[in-house]
């Protein structure tokens, strides 16, 4: 088999006395979605954060195509094609689209000693992008993130991880706080990333979200992953449930009608 | 759509208040006394209106990337103080003692960039104690006299930098021509360059910044030395206008910048500022100093105005900036 595109073997971390990450392994494949699961505190926030070089590892190894790589720092992270979009997304909301989707890499305008930006090429990319994204309204490129909503701002954030070529997006908690409109709208940005030949990492709290996009479902539980090979259409959102709380179908049962007169 | 009507595109902008706010100004002064308009004080107005504004020009690119220099004032007095010191006891020339005095702004606002981007100290406490150490310094060294200036007539640095000349019935001084330059060169930075788009990022969001690769500890300590050697420049120019170097003049005009740079809409706490508001401001400000001068108000009372305007400005800014923000 071809060696995925993210490979991520014995990762340790440790908060002091606390173990994050016990010998967790983990690994994304291209062009694949790859729903991460688990309850607070099972380590899915300290492995993403791992892995887009916000913390550094205690120990372990990771592999992006089969090479080693060391990710100190998030734009380490950038710089080898992983690129995380949280919740509020990494956006400066004075700027507008544009000005957002090219900061640290803006196009010059020769003469480059002017140190110009190219602002209509910019303008043209941002339009193009965020029409591939699928934003549904005509938002000018010129419009300032802060009056955009929060499943537009996560567009934006997705078209500039697709336009930069990051082989792997990992959005956490993407659909936190959206209306339902804006969940598909989000959900439908994700697919569209990985139809054009990126990978995902999705991450949320809502399971019939994660169920609607992904390709795979892995879990952890405790700094460990405990399942990396559920196919979201052959189990069931109970199953699963079930593997994140680590409980037998009874016990779940019985947590549920704990106190209750049971019908 | 992109919205192509003029005017509510125009009311929309942050520079609009500031600029009615003149515009009504200049008005009311000069319906009270029309010697408000002559070319004497029109001229004698911009004097020393350029001199301050040189340092708001600066100060409104460091707080755009969110921090601010409370020592600007200090070096103001102390840099031609130690111009004077070095020409007077003839250890360099006039020009090489300016070179000095800019060298030594320069690595003063290294410092200040040092320690609120390396030790993470807020700009307010760092510059403040620059404040007093740049100040203490001019008054130690000075024993609190004014330094002698004679003997500048002629030096080609004088020339260069206050030289007068009459255009029309208007005395034009070569620092306005500085300050139009340096107005022109620094809103070029900020809105088309891009290290523009850094100094903006880097006060709107210094994380998402720096995740980007931006440089933002870079950017701000540039600026920080951009705004010490202005107010050092800003200092030398008026000491060879008015023929003194006094080491406590410059006394306030930190705050004074800083009122000049938010009335013209640039946000104190960092990620939007405009050169042209910042210029709006500057002009607010003096106009009112002198008219209300001409006007016959005790000049004692010159603080309620400025303070009135700056709390009015602001409310205006944020009704705006709410406006703004609910993406009408």
């Amino acid at each position: 088999m071809a060696e995925p595109l993210i490979r991520m073997t014995n990762i340790r971390k440790s908060y002091g006395r606390v173990q994050a990450l016990e010998d967790a392994n983990f690994h994304v494949n291209e062009r694949e979605i790859v729903g991460l699961l688990g309850d607070n505190g099972a380590g899915k926030s300290t492995l993403i954060k791992v892995l887009s070089g916000a913390v550094p590892l205690t120990s372990g190894d990771i592999f992006i195509r089969g090479k080693k790589v060391s990710l100190r720092s998030t734009s380490d992270a950038i710089a080898h094609g992983i690129e995380t979009i949280y919740q509020d997304s990494a956006l400066v909301t004075q700027l507008s689209i544009a000005r957002n989707l090219f900061l640290g890499r803006e196009p010059i305008k020769p003469p480059r000693f002017l140190n110009r930006m190219d602002q209509e090429a910019m303008n043209t990319v941002a339009r193009d992008l965020l029409k591939q994204v699928g934003i549904s309204k005509n938002i000018p490129p010129t419009t300032p993130i802060g009056s955009l909503s929060g499943g537009e701002r996560q567009a934006v954030a997705i078209a500039r991880a697709m336009h930069f070529d990051s082989d792997l997006i990992i959005l956490d908690e993407p659909t936190n706080n959206l209306g339902v409109a804006e969940t598909q709208g989000v959900l439908s940005f994700v697919r569209s990333a990985r139809d054009s030949g990126h990978s995902c990492i999705f991450i949320a709290h809502n399971i019939h979200h994660v169920f609607q996009v992904v390709d795979r479902i892995v879990v952890m539980r405790r700094g460990k992953v405990v399942a990396d090979d559920i196919d979201p259409k052959t189990t069931s959102v109970a199953e699963v449930e079930r593997i994140i709380t680590g409980m037998s179908d009874k016990e779940i049962r019985d947590a549920i009608t704990d106190g209750k007169p049971s019908h | 759509m992109e919205n192509h009507s003029l005017v509510p595109r125009l009311i929309a902008r942050p520079e609009f208040g500031p600029f009615v706010l003149l515009v009504v100004e200049i008005a009311v002064f000069w319906s009270f006394n029309h010697d408000f308009l002559s070319p004497q004080n029109i001229s004698n107005t911009l004097a020393f209106t350029v001199e301050l504004g040189l340092i708001a020009l600066a100060m409104t690119l460091l707080m755009t990337s969110g921090e601010f220099d409370l020592s600007v004032g200090s070096l103001f007095g102390f840099s031609p103080v130690l111009m004077w010191t070095l020409f007077n006891s003839g250890l360099t020339s006039l020009e090489a003692g300016f070179v000095a005095a800019l060298l030594v702004a320069a690595f003063i606002g290294l410092v200040n960039g040092w320690f609120v981007t390396q030790l993470k100290i807020p700009s307010f406490l760092v510059t403040l104690g620059m404040l007093l150490v740049v100040r203490g310094t001019a008054l130690f060294v000075t024993d609190g006299f004014p330094q002698r200036t004679w003997s500048a007539e002629g030096s080609w640095l004088a020339e260069a930098l206050v030289g007068d000349f009459f255009i029309g019935p208007f005395r034009i001084y070569m620092s306005l021509f500085w300050f139009i330059a340096a107005a022109i060169a620094l809103g070029y930075v900020l809105t088309q360059s891009r290290t523009g788009n850094w100094i903006q990022a880097a006060g709107g969001n210094p994380s998402a910044a720096r995740a980007r690769g931006v440089n933002v500890s870079g950017v701000k300590i540039g600026l920080f030395v951009l705004s010490s050697v202005m107010a050092s420049l800003a200092g030398v120019i008026s000491s060879l206008r008015t023929s003194a170097a006094n080491p406590n003049s410059g006394t306030g005009y930190e705050l004074e910048v800083i009122a000049m740079v938010v009335i013209g809409g640039t946000a104190l706490t960092g990620g939007r500022g405009t050169i042209i508001g910042t210029v709006l401001g500057i002009l607010i400000l003096r106009v009112m100093r002198n008219g209300i001068v001409l006007i016959g108000v005790p000049g004692l009372a010159y603080n309620i105005f400025i303070g009135a305007i700056i709390l009015g400005m602001m409310a205006l800014h944020s009704w705006l900036e709410r406006r703004h923000q609910a993406g009408t």
